[in-house]
């Protein structure tokens, strides 16, 4: 039955998983399925299982086991109710006196109810009684006649005899009553005795009938047990023997088939035998035979080793010849490696000294540098000492020479002046040249600032402003702008920027310039711009202005790189562009029509930056030598045409003018010398005239006359009018 | 240790004797063919014997031990033998050599605590005030106080100068009660003993004369107030205490309230039984009050003077209790007033499980309440009812009861005049629960198979 139920439980195992999903599946939600299953299949197989054991108990317990179970019940239900009935039997003995305890105690109660009430009754009449015996004795005190008053104290004296004797006999009733009690407690102890040794002999009893039976009951579950044991191994013992049966046959079945096979394999293992002795011998001849083989080829093994053994001898020979060959050179080469590593190490000697060396020369040479270096810093400061008390110098020394020069000059004019105006009766203007004004010496004027420039720039369109039509002269003689730039086109792009790159200004500044005019507001961003971006002077900003316009070219020329890259383009645009960038210089309204157009604001910023950048680039390299230079470069070529202008103050015309003068003063001065001399002569003359006036009268027609230049017929006409 | 002079050794050889010489003697365990005993065996005599002066016995190895211990007499000084002695079997040998009953099973299977429990109580069972040197008890404090655990005696002598009284008493007729009250009839004062005894669990007293015979008096069963007082004290400096007995002692409602009142919250207190006293209404509203105060799981009253009012208390108190397992009101009057009141506070109440109302002048009216209590309460096994006047019809009632519930094993019910179909079918619904609760015992698996057998087992 068990077999049988195990094998359902096994299908029952082993059907499932063939039908429903399985385990290993590949979905994820399937082998939820197939565990969900499983796990169900097994809870029902458990649970058919314990209800099949539970049946099988059942049935074993009613078939098998049913005498000895039965016996048990049986006895154990008896024994528990002899044991009830015995301990109710005891118990009731107690019961019983507590009963008559609760009996004996109402009992008691209402005897002492009626006692009391007895008495409460007796008390009232014997004071009733004694009210009246006291109330005749007030009567008595009023009784004057003696037999009276006896027989009223007889009276008296009965009552209270007869109030005494009532009292009497209630104490003697209770006092009977009390030995009627105390004969009740003896009897009482006597039944409690008789209850005590009931209750003893009871229990004995009870024990001892306990006892008994249940000895007669394990008496009675031991025959049972007993029954039912003989009859367990009777049936066993029956089957056991036909099961011996059943076995003994088997193995003499076995036997016999056993035997039968004992013989087969006999004959079997005869034949083998036969058949193994042909083919043993058949091996052994051809073994021989074999072996016989192998030991020619044996002794031919031999011989080649001897062979061999003499010829390896001879190589041993050799090969030691080698070795110590070997050895020797080995030896020298040892030596060899000795000496040069001698050598190294002599070597490693000299180059750590000479490390050593040169280290220490380093040092001296370090030191010798930093000394140079010291001292060329001090002649480098002597130098600039030097440099300052020459300029100094130079410029006292020129200050000097130039007082010199100036107070010639001066006397050089007051010569001419007065040459001019006296000499020569001219009138005379003081000549005005640029140097006449120079003091000190000549240096390059400076370069206007940026905002100077910008201001004088915004001055300027001003003016446009007011009048439009003033001459581009006139402001090109204030602003030195270079050739290719209009100032019209900086303006412009100045404003641009100004506008564009607020960014750069200061948010307070902002505010405060929100009041003031437009050019103001102006000036003063730009200058906050330009302090930003690094723009000092004029030329910066002059480069600032071409690099716009270069950038903008560049755009131009991608923007037109770009148009040339699609095939339908604007011919215009381009041929525009072109011209113009072609002939910079000569269009310039056009160009700065170009600028407002093409500079796009937006590109302003990017093209601010790359300036920015370049910039940057152009000035890290040659500041460190501006320095020293400067000076240096000062341009002496103006000192000496400055000088050579000092020169010529006086024009080279008027020099020759000068020269003729001299040479006419000259002769002029002769010949008042010679007037003077004349004169004197004259003198003299007129004595001699005088003379030879009389001598004239001599002499009258003498040659000499005609000889001078001035005849003396004038002379003599001249003093004559 | 000293070898002791050949000429004892002649005397104690057995092989000396040439009468001995000749026999084997089946009765001694000890003897042998050895001629000479050991040096060894003589010693251990020697320390028998010397047992009093020179106790060694730690020393030896546990063969030796034995050895000494089978041979140690029993008439040795406690103070030697108490603290050092734990060997059961000597002191068994001493407690049947000085009673010839003792169930040892009474005292935790230790002849030991036997043997100190009995003598203790015999010493105090037989102590006079006034006469007895109370240091015989105390010197006994230190060699018995770790192994008494329970105490109890069940008789105090009065002092002796009141026999001296009596006789006074006897020859003048009209003596006083305050002059009895003058001479102190106090008794033995319990508190130092019991303040020693660190095990103590128990306290078993009655203070009362056995055996008076002839010479009965009232006064020999007087519980004093100083007595009660002291006890009361003791009582409560006791932490270890567990059971409680104080009964035939005649205690009133005051003594009982002092009692209880000590008793409040104490830590250990599982029992206390005041039965067979003289305690009315008062006194039972103060151990009602103490149930709800301490972990008491044992109340016995029996016998006292117990009266509606009084159970009306305890019920009140048990409608809201969960300590209390078993409460004892036998021979008591409680009435139908209190037995009503009582099953009320059961039908709140699910720890009682033995309750006792025999003798208590019941009724049919309780016997209704107690029908529905029966239908509801699930906690109770064990309800004795016996010797009251219930009646037929309360009988019924009470069978109505029964066939609902399936917890109670016993109900007694026993001269209540509720007649024998009644009882009888009674009997039969406890047999069947008693079987349910057996066989939930014992297999609570499978009972319904068993179930089906006693059934046809009843048929």
């Amino acid at each position: 039955m068990n077999s049988l139920l195990v094998d359902e439980e096994e299908e029952e195992t082993l059907v499932p998983p063939v039908k429903e999903p399985s385990v290993n599946s590949d979905d994820p939600q399937e082998r939820i399925q197939a565990r969900r299953l499983r796990i169900a299949a097994r809870l029902e197989a458990r649970r058919r299982e314990a209800l099949g054991e539970s049946l099988d108990r059942k049935k074993e317990s009613e078939e098998d086991q049913s005498k000895s179970f039965k016996q048990k019940e049986e006895s154990r239900l008896s024994l528990s109710k002899l044991l009830l009935c015995g301990t109710e039997l005891v118990t009731n003995i107690q019961i019983a006196g507590d009963m008559r305890e609760t009996h004996r105690r109402l009992d008691e109660d209402e005897a002492k109810r009626q006692r009391v009430e007895k008495l409460e009754n007796e008390i009232k009449t014997s004071q009733e009684k004694f009210y009246d015996i006291t109330a005749k004795w007030e009567d008595s005190k009023m009784k004057r006649i003696p037999q009276d008053l006896w027989g009223l104290l007889n009276e008296q004296q009965h009552q209270c005899a007869m109030l005494i004797e009532e009292k009497n006999k209630l104490i003697s009733d209770l006092q009977q009553e009390l030995k009627g009690k105390d004969d009740q407690y003896v009897k009482d102890l006597k039944k409690q005795g008789d209850d005590i040794t009931l209750l003893l002999e009871r229990m004995e009893e009870q024990v001892k009938n306990l006892i008994n039976t249940f000895r007669q009951e394990l008496n009675h579950i031991e025959k049972a047990f007993e029954q039912e044991r003989q009859e367990l191994l009777i049936s066993n013992k029956k089957k056991w023997e036909r099961e011996m049966n059943v076995h003994n046959s088997k193995e003499l079945e076995y036997l016999m088939s056993h035997m039968k096979r004992v013989e087969d394999y006999e004959k079997q293992l005869n034949q083998q035998r036969v058949r193994d002795s042909e083919e043993y011998n058949s091996i052994k001849i051809k073994l021989e035979l074999d072996v016989q083989i192998l030991e020619q080829q044996l002794q031919q093994m031999k011989a080649t080793y001897q062979l061999n053994q003499e010829k390896l001898e001879y190589n041993f020979q050799v090969l030691k010849k080698r070795d110590e060959e070997n050895t020797i050179i080995k030896s020298q080469q040892k030596r060899k490696i000795n000496r040069l590593h001698d050598v190294l190490n002599n070597l490693r000697m000299k180059l750590a000294k000479q490390i050593k060396q040169y280290h220490e020369d380093n040092i001296t040479l370090t030191a010798d540098y930093k000394r140079i270096i010291m001292q060329f810093r001090d002649l480098q400061k002597t130098m600039r000492h030097f440099a300052i008390i020459n300029d100094k110098q130079f410029q006292e020394v020129w200050i000097i020479n130039e007082e010199e020069a100036k107070a010639l000059m001066d006397k050089a004019l007051d010569v001419d002046k007065i040459i001019q105006l006296q000499q020569l009766g001219l009138p005379w203007t003081r000549p005005d040249y640029w140097f006449m004004k120079n003091v000190g010496p000549i240096s390059h004027f400076k370069k206007k600032s940026a905002t100077e420039l910008v201001h004088e720039l915004l001055l300027m369109s001003e003016e446009e402003d007011e009048s439009q039509k003033s001459s581009l002269k006139d402001q090109k003689s204030r602003l030195f702008l270079p050739k290719h730039l209009s100032a019209k086109t900086v303006r412009l792009i100045l404003e641009i920027m100004c506008d564009e790159s607020g960014f750069l200004i200061e948010s307070k500044l902002l505010s405060l310039l929100y009041p003031l005019e437009r050019n103001e507001s102006c000036l003063l961003k730009l200058d906050s711009v330009f302090a930003a971006l690094g723009i000092e002077n004029e030329d910066d900003v002059y480069t600032l202005v071409q690099f716009f316009l270069d950038f903008r070219a560049r755009r131009a020329t991608s923007l037109q790189s770009q148009e040339a890259l699609t095939p339908v383009s604007d011919a215009e645009g381009i041929g525009s562009i072109r011209r113009e960038s072609c002939v910079p210089g000569d269009c310039q309204d056009q160009r700065h029509l170009l600028c407002s157009e093409l500079i796009h604001p937006n590109d302003v910023l990017k093209a601010l930056k790359a300036f920015v950048i370049s910039q940057q680039k152009l000035r890290e390299a040659p500041m460190p030598l501006k320095v020293v230079t400067q000076r240096e470069l000062r341009d002496v070529s103006q000192d000496s045409e400055y000088w050579d202008a000092l020169c010529f103050i006086i024009p080279l015309p008027r020099q020759k003018l000068w020269d003729a003068l001299i040479d006419a003063l000259q002769k002029y001065h002769n010949i008042l010398t010679q007037r003077a001399k004349l004169l004197s002569d004259n003198e003299f003359l007129e004595q001699q005239n005088t003379e030879l006036q009389m001598l004239l009268q001599q002499y009258i027609d003498s040659r000499i006359n005609i000889e001078l230049q001035v005849p003396p017929t004038q002379v003599f006409q001249g003093p004559m009018k | 240790m000293a070898i002791p002079p050949p000429s004892k050794i002649s005397v104690s050889n057995p092989a000396s004797n040439t009468r001995r010489m000749r026999r084997i003697i089946a009765e001694d365990p000890e003897w042998s063919l050895t001629i000479v005993p050991r040096l060894s065996e003589l010693c251990l005599q020697h320390i028998v014997s010397n047992f009093e002066k020179n106790p060694v016995l730690t020393q030896l190895n546990p063969i030796q031990q034995r050895r000494v211990l089978d041979r140690l007499s029993t008439d040795l000084p406690l103070k030697v033998v108490a603290n050092l002695v734990t060997d059961e079997s000597y002191w068994r040998r001493r407690c049947n050599q000085r009673w010839a009953v003792g169930h040892v099973e009474k005292y935790g299977n230790s002849w030991k605590r036997m043997f100190f429990e009995r003598h203790l109580q015999d010493l105090l069972k037989y102590f006079i005030p006034g006469t007895t040197d109370p240091r015989v008890i105390l010197e006994l404090v230190p060699l018995c106080q770790d192994y008494v655990v329970r105490l109890s005696v069940d008789q105090f002598l009065p002092p002796v100068k009141l026999e001296q009284q009596i006789q006074e008493m006897e020859q003048s007729d009209s003596a006083s009660e305050t002059e009895v009250e003058e001479f102190s009839m106090d008794h033995y004062q319990l508190g130092q003993l019991v303040a020693g005894l660190r095990r103590l669990e128990e306290l078993d007293l009655v203070f009362g004369v056995k055996d008076c015979g002839m010479n009965f008096e009232w006064n020999l069963f007087l519980f004093t107030t100083r007595d009660c007082l002291s006890l009361a004290s003791t009582i409560k400096a006791c932490h270890t205490l567990k059971v409680f007995k104080l009964t035939r002692s005649k205690v009133d409602d005051e003594k009982a309230r002092v009692l209880i009142r000590s008793l409040m919250d104490h830590p250990a207190l599982l029992e206390l039984d005041l039965s067979h006293n003289n305690i009315g209404d008062r006194g039972v509203r103060a151990a009602a009050k103490l149930i709800n105060h301490s972990h008491l799981q044992i109340l016995k009253l029996a016998n006292n003077k117990i009266r509606a009012l009084g159970a009306q208390a305890l019920a009140h108190a048990l409608s809201y209790n969960t300590t209390l397992l078993s409460l004892n009101l036998r021979l008591n009057c409680i009435e139908d007033e209190g037995g009503q009141a009582l099953a009320h506070a059961l039908q709140s109440n699910s720890t009682l499980t033995n309750l006792h109302l025999g003798g208590n002048e019941l009724s049919e009216p309780t016997a209704t309440v107690f029908s529905q209590v029966l239908s509801v309460n699930t906690a109770l096994t064990c309800i004795n009812l016996s010797c009251n006047h219930i009646g037929l019809d309360g009988g019924k009632q009470l069978l109505e009861g029964m066939s609902d519930n399936k917890t109670l094993m016993e109900f007694d019910l026993r001269m209540s005049e509720i007649g024998q179909e009644s009882e009888y079918l009674i009997s039969v619904a406890l047999n069947a629960n008693r079987e349910a609760a057996r066989l939930r015992t014992l297999q609570p698996t499978c009972c319904h198979i068993t179930v089906n057998h006693i059934n046809n087992a009843a048929d």
